[in-house]
């Protein structure tokens, strides 16, 4: 049988042993039961707080220079990027661009994001482009461009959504998606529908709204004190962040994939999957279908299956807390407690990749004096080695777990004080959260469960 | 409530599950042997007949000053009996051999250890395992030519 998925797997975790999963998932149960009695009365987290950084630091940060000086790098380390997946060798771990795309780009990003604030808009090499580009439009049209077209509303974040589900699909399921060349021709796919999007829709519209990875690490930075108003770097209190994101179409579908492709990625290793996947890949092989894209069809039934059950999950949930009266409809609660699910998609990730980009990440220490991979040596520093000693086994676990106790408790106290701030009557605010407490415990055991030795 | 009664009850939360920690997590040396219990999938090793015949796969039984040994046969570009499964402890000294009916390069992952092997010529990959985690032992050959390289998992966990 082909092995896909990872195609960075040179070390995996080993499962978290069962006496400490157990552990882990009673105390899910137990914080879970103490939040409900020890929350806030009243809601906290719905209205905006922002104080600019002390001493104008926050006005330089978010200046002008500083704003073409982060582009110029974001484009410099994309071009790059596309040329060492272009012309460097068809190695995953000797190539720049696998390493830098999966591990630096996709998984490094996301802790940035929670610590300091929406750093890939400043980074975002399409945004920096297309800025570049209109700004030498206007120069030499020497007038005001045309308006974009209107974004549909019906479409809202629905392509993000589609976009994080065709990278998971390059990261989990393509046989040559961890092929340098395959990846830089992926990525200018990707750009030539950015710079259309853009150019249709007005740069600051598609970003927010379309582009998946700038609205994907905007979900996670709302998680940070730290956020940008106004061209200033300010702070805000933990968790108001996420309180204000917009409910748009879409958002429940971005949040099904990012939980269901994690989960997906942590299925393919457990005893349940390795029974009946074999069984679906015949099926497809008796179709016609040559053994590898057999393999690749069974591998997208998986990924469609992780994501509609992440979906149908929270849909139940939902129906559930809509029965307790209060007289919204199901689409209006769906999307005003979407955000309190963002924690637990940040733990999903955190607790499933953050040792590959521990181990991963030290790689880019000799990639960077060796982007091709033909023994260049621009740094001295192409023959550093990845420590694997960083961390142990028993330290890993122990991490693992916290990552998913603390996004359960965010989420919680996500959910408790939307709920307290929709529900005139208190009994029914909470009422409404035993629902959304049992979606919350359903995704943080089954996060328990990927990670743990159970069926593995 | 009040402000001190909802302290009070994290408080006592905070207690139980320190207690339950505590209680639910084996000590010393039992922690290795249940976490081993629990993970250890048994391998085709373990089931065969025990046999001094190369082409065979085999473990010996842990005896622990003795460094286990896995022999790894490929033939026709197909490990025989599947990869391998090869298990161990951090700090245990690792012994695998692989043999095959063609020349290969045989290459373990993270301990990033490479050795040519060639009929009648097998490799000896002896080690310290002192990284724990999974590791994958793959075939260059079969990589470069785009069959499944994967000749075995070594699996290293803390004691």
């Amino acid at each position: 049988m082909f092995l896909i998925g990872h195609g960075i797997s040179v070390r995996s975790d080993l499962p978290i042993p069962e006496w400490l999963f157990g552990w882990a998932a009673a105390m899910v149960l137990v914080v879970s039961f103490v939040a409900l009695a020890v929350l806030w009365p009243e809601p906290r987290l719905q209205k905006p707080t922002w104080r600019p950084l002390p001493g104008g630091i926050g006005r330089v940060l978010g200046s002008r220079p500083v704003e073409i000086i982060c582009g110029a790098i974001g484009i410099f380390l994309f071009g790059l990027t596309i040329y060492a997946g272009l012309r460097g060798t068809e190695s995953t771990t000797a190539n720049f661009a696998p390493i830098f795309i999966y591990v630096i780009f996709w998984l490094a990003l996301v802790p940035l994001s929670v610590l300091f604030g929406d750093v890939f808009r400043a980074f975002n090499p399409w945004r920096a482009i297309g800025r570049a580009v209109a700004w030498i439009a206007r120069t030499a049209s020497r007038g005001e461009l045309p308006a974009p077209l209107e974004y549909p509303a019906w479409l809202g974040r629905w392509p993000a959504a589609v976009g994080i589900f065709a990278f998971a699909t390059m990261e989990l399921i393509a046989s040559n998606g961890d092929k340098p060349d395959s990846l830089a021709v992926a990525a200018l796919a990707y750009s030539a529908v950015t710079f259309i999007g853009m150019a249709l829709y007005g740069i600051d519209r598609w970003i927010d709204r379309a582009e998946a990875f700038s609205v994907y690490f905007n979900l996670f930075s709302r998680l940070s004190v730290v956020e940008t108003r106004d061209r200033e770097v300010g702070l805000r209190k933990p968790l108001s962040g996420l309180p204000q994101l917009k409910s748009l179409p879409g958002t429940v579908a971005l949040l099904a994939v990012m939980i269901g492709s994690v989960s997906f990625d942590g299925l393919t290793g457990k005893q349940p999957w390795n029974n009946i996947s074999p069984d679906i890949a015949q099926f497809f092989q008796d179709r016609g279908l040559s053994p590898q894209h057999a393999l690749e069809a069974t591998f997208m039934l998986g990924l469609i299956g992780a994501v509609l059950f992440v979906a149908g999950f929270y849909w139940l949930g939902v129906l559930g807390a809509k029965s307790v009266g209060g007289g919204f409809s199901a689409r209006r609660l769906a999307h005003e407690f979407v955000h309190s699910i963002v924690p637990i998609a940040l733990a999903y990730v955190a607790a499933h990749y953050f040792t590959l980009l521990l181990f991963q990440g030290q790689a880019i220490a000799y990639l960077i004096s060796d982007p091709l991979g033909k023994g260049s040596d621009i740094f001295g520093t192409a023959d550093t080695q990845i420590d694997y000693t960083l961390i142990g086994a028993n330290a890993t676990w122990y991490w693992q777990v916290a990552f998913v106790v603390a996004g359960h408790v965010a989420a919680l106290m996500l959910a408790h004080d939307r709920a307290l701030a929709l529900y005139e009557d208190n009994r029914k605010a909470v009422r409404s959260q035993y629902w959304m407490l049992g979606v919350m415990v359903g995704f943080t055991s089954l996060a328990l469960w990927l990670l743990s030795s159970a069926n593995a | 409530m009040s402000r001190n009664q909802r302290i009070g009850l994290i408080v006592a939360a905070v207690a139980v599950a320190v207690l339950a920690f505590v209680i639910a997590s084996p000590g010393g040396d039992d922690d290795g042997d249940k976490a081993s219990q629990t993970t250890a999938t048994p391998s085709t090793d373990t089931t065969e007949t025990p046999s001094t015949d190369t082409t065979e796969r085999q473990t010996e039984a842990p005896a622990p000053p003795k460094p286990t040994v896995t022999r790894i046969d490929i033939r026709g570009g197909q490990v025989v009996g599947g990869p391998a499964e090869i298990h161990a402890k951090n700090g245990d000294t690792v012994v695998i051999v692989v043999s095959a009916d063609a020349p290969d390069d045989i290459h373990l992952h993270g301990y990033d250890i490479e050795k040519p092997v060639e009929p009648g010529k097998p490799a000896t990959f002896r080690f310290k395992a002192n990284l724990e985690g999974e590791f994958e032992l793959e075939s260059h050959v079969a990589e470069g030519a785009g069959r499944e390289p994967l000749v075995g998992t070594l699996i290293v966990e803390p004691r």
